[in-house]
């Protein structure tokens, strides 16, 4: 039985179009354009591989098994190139330090709870531990030292963020406010013009 | 004849909002509406080695406190410096519809969040460029009720405004009427005005219809809401055509057609035309005094290198962030004791619900529709009130509110990010009390600028919490009424305020009604650092009034001292 979804590729089908301006076509085009394969500029390939694993988790992607949307190489050159968004919670240490110590941490539960690093417990057993991080409490002795929900929070957060910036995972939710041009003139409830296209079975 | 009665008739006011000249608007009508092209110096690097000259005024920030005092500075014959942290932008180049794209808009140096209630920075109530802030705010311009002055004579509360109503109407009307303000005539709260709105309101968006819907059920009274994006076309004197909005919904971002009355389309391009010289990508971390106090130069680097520039007065408008940590850092106006502390923030609760109808949030002004009963209600038992607003939203955004605030994760967090299209908002904006616990102070950490980064101290306390109980009761009957299922609310404040307040004595406040240092006779400071209180409105509208209130009181002092 298939839930009602919307139909792949109406981001993609509009972004050549007169629709979409050259600067929104621009940014968008880049995230669909991003190779596949991405070596870590700022973690260290054991660090960087865990992040994956922990993002796949918050963002289980069944649906494109081949080519997920990427979530970790954002957060790498976010941390490598130094940027901020603009403010942290004085709970944390500073970006870097606080992903590298966070990520430890992750492993940390996962040995205390299960006695396996991370990326090789199952998909049950991972959730289980994200679940003691964002519940605040989890085992493992880093957590004394950096607050689990609000790492988890700061964490979630970056990657959602990111997530939901992908035009596909834009087409999977059916917004396609890129596609602004020349002007929304069917704006009240359940108006739609043609290009805002329905959900399917 | 006292000063202050030709000001407030507007006789020394060289704006004209009356410039909606007939014959020149029917010359025009078939002309492009573009703006007057302005050069952009986005690179201009000053001579390092020659001295910059002194100049009558410097202005620090573009947002809503800097730019109409640049312009009505400008207009009166000032030589004016504007010195600008961030780039000049061209919208339609530079201000794509993808939210990730336009981060650049935030002020994005790291601030710390400490306190019970952290407050959330960066694009939630910050911004950089020239037009500061106002390049992403909403554009929600509803003016304060006069009560809202004077919070602490009805509620033994806060602090009131050494201001009243009456003194800042004339410059409401003429900001909205510069601005090209939509909203609706009569505005159904407040006292009546000599004159509406500049333009009819914008069209409702689905949230709005859908709050219409469920407020008209449980007898609370609504209205389209006063903003500062065109529903017309409109001509200014001194900006040229603008078009009208496109429903384009992205008003948290940079406007791309100019439709949103944000700084750089109105008061920049009035001020460039009297002769103001504006720096971009200039950031000031100095500023000079004499041995009697005042001040005498602002030191500033830009594109890497650093500038003196001679002044004789300094108008500092850098928000109430930025205004406190230069003071702080230069150890300037600080006798009162009160620069940083006093910080507010307004309590933004959020109510969200899901929808049969189709909503698509994305489209359309996000702040349609307006309720002001709750200004005062009549069961509440917390000082001051709040205002009702439905909110549209962007994707990225409302995924992190979901991820931060309802704590979904992994599969549920994409299945519910899957009625995108069927979600809608109600939000609050209402009063905060200062208090003791709530300040800014300089941290030892340093940024990449080698300065401390600034560190906001703010808990809610029992009014905020009461307040904000109250709201959402309210919006969730407005919610339920409408139709909507899976209600669920995100607590939040928006906006910094009050850092560095104005009040009757240097006493108890960093500068006086006219937003003159106590300490510092040819200091201003114009943003919302002066608020006394937080009013239980948006303060953008009131931070551009005051701006041009602050410039009137200057330009009449500089004319006593010529006379």
């Amino acid at each position: 039985m298939s839930t009602p979804h919307y139909p792949a590729g109406t981001v993609r089908a509009l972004l050549p179009t007169a629709h979409v301006s050259d600067a929104t076509r621009a940014a968008l085009q880049q995230r669909l354009d991003a190779p596949a394969d991405y070596t870590p500029q700022f973690l260290a390939p054991e660090a960087f591989a865990l992040l994956e694993a922990v993002a796949a988790c918050l963002f289980p992607q069944p649906d494109r098994p081949e080519r997920p949307i990427p979530l970790a190489p954002s957060v790498d050159e976010r941390l490598l190139e130094g940027r901020s968004d603009g403010w942290r919670y004085d709970a944390l240490p500073p970006d870097r330090e606080t992903y590298r110590l966070g990520l430890g941490a992750i492993q940390e539960t996962a040995q205390a709870l299960f006695q396996q690093d991370f990326p090789t417990l199952g998909a049950e057993q991972q959730q289980r531990v994200m679940q003691a991080v964002a519940d605040g409490t989890p085992p493992g002795a880093t957590w004394q030292t950096l607050d689990a929900s609000r790492f988890f929070e700061e964490m979630l957060a970056e990657l959602t963020e990111i997530y939901y910036a992908h035009p596909l995972a834009q087409e999977e939710i059916g917004y396609v406010g890129m596609a602004d041009l020349p002007a929304w003139t069917k704006i009240g409830l359940n108006e739609k013009e043609d290009r805002e296209v329905p959900m399917g079975e | 004849m006292p000063d202050e009665e030709v000001l407030e008739e507007g006789v020394l006011n060289p704006v004209q909002p009356e410039i909606q000249d007939p014959l020149l608007r029917e010359l025009m009508a078939d002309a492009p509406a573009t703006a007057p092209a302005l050069e952009i110096p986005q690179e201009k690097a000053q001579p390092t080695t020659a001295p910059l000259e002194e100049v009558d005024c410097v202005v620090i920030g573009l947002g809503a406190g800097g730019a109409p005092l640049l312009a009505r500075l400008a207009q009166a014959g000032m030589k004016v410096v504007a010195l600008e942290a961030g780039p000049w932008h061209n919208p339609e180049k530079d201000f794509a519809t993808d939210e990730r794209a336009q981060d650049f808009l935030f002020w994005n140096d790291e601030r710390l969040s400490a306190g019970g209630d952290p407050l959330a920075m960066g694009k939630n109530n910050s911004g950089t460029g020239v037009g500061g802030s106002t390049l992403h705010y909403t554009a929600y311009t509803p003016r304060p009720l006069p009560d809202d002055l004077h919070i602490k004579r009805d509620f033994d509360k806060g602090a009131d405004w050494p201001l009243t109503y009456d003194d800042l109407a004339p410059y409401y009307e003429e900001v909205e009427q510069f601005l090209g303000v939509s909203g609706p005539t009569p505005y159904p709260w407040g006292p009546s005005r000599p004159k509406g709105y500049a333009l009819a309101p914008l069209p409702l968006n689905s949230a709005a219809q859908l709050m219409v819907r469920g407020a008209e059920k449980i007898g609370i009274r609504t209205s389209p809401a006063p903003n500062a994006a065109l529903s017309a076309r409109y001509y200014q004197e001194g900006v040229g055509w603008r078009e009208a909005c496109t429903n384009r919904g992205f008003c948290q971002a940079g406007c791309s057609n100019g439709a949103k009355a944000s700084m750089d389309v109105t008061f920049i391009p009035l001020a460039v035309k009297y002769g103001a010289d504006i720096r971009p990508n200039s950031f000031v971390t100095e500023i000079e005094r004499n041995a009697q106090g005042l001040i005498t130069a602002v030191v500033y680097t830009q594109n890497g290198q650093q500038h003196r520039q001679p002044c004789r007065n300094l108008f500092l408008c850098g928000g109430s962030v930025e205004t406190p940590r230069l003071l702080l850092m230069n150890e300037l106006a600080l006798t009162s004791g009160q620069v940083g502390r006093n910080l507010m923030a307004h309590p933004g609760v959020q109510v969200w619900g899901t929808f049969a109808d189709e909503v698509r949030p994305n489209k359309g002004i996000p702040g349609g529709l307006i309720s002001q009963d709750t200004h005062r209600p009549q069961d509440a038992d917390f000082a001051g009130g709040y205002l009702l607003q439905s909110i549209g939203v962007m994707p990225v955004t409302f995924s992190g509110q979901v991820a931060r605030g309802r704590k979904l994760w992994g599969q549920p967090l994409r299945d519910y990010m899957r009625n995108f299209n069927h979600i809608a908002g109600i939000n609050i904006l209402g009063d905060c009390m200062p208090h003791a616990s709530n300040y800014l102070e300089l941290s030892d950490e340093l940024d990449a600028r080698q300065l401390p980064k600034p560190r906001l101290h703010f808990t809610a306390q029992e009014n905020e919490h009461r307040m904000n109980a109250h709201a959402e009761r309210i919006m969730r009957n407005i919610w339920e009424a409408a139709g909507a299922t899976d209600i669920w609310s995100f607590g939040r404040y928006a906006h910094v305020i009050g850092t560095a307040r104005m009040g009757l004595s240097g006493d108890d406040a960093v500068v006086d009604r006219d937003g003159r240092a106590f300490d510092v006779p040819n200091l201003y400071i114009s943003d919302n650092s002066t608020f006394p209180s937080a009013l239980s409105v948006n303060p953008a509208l009131t931070i551009m009034a005051l701006s041009l209130r602050t410039a009137d009181k200057f330009l009449e002092r500089e004319q006593r001292r010529d006379a």
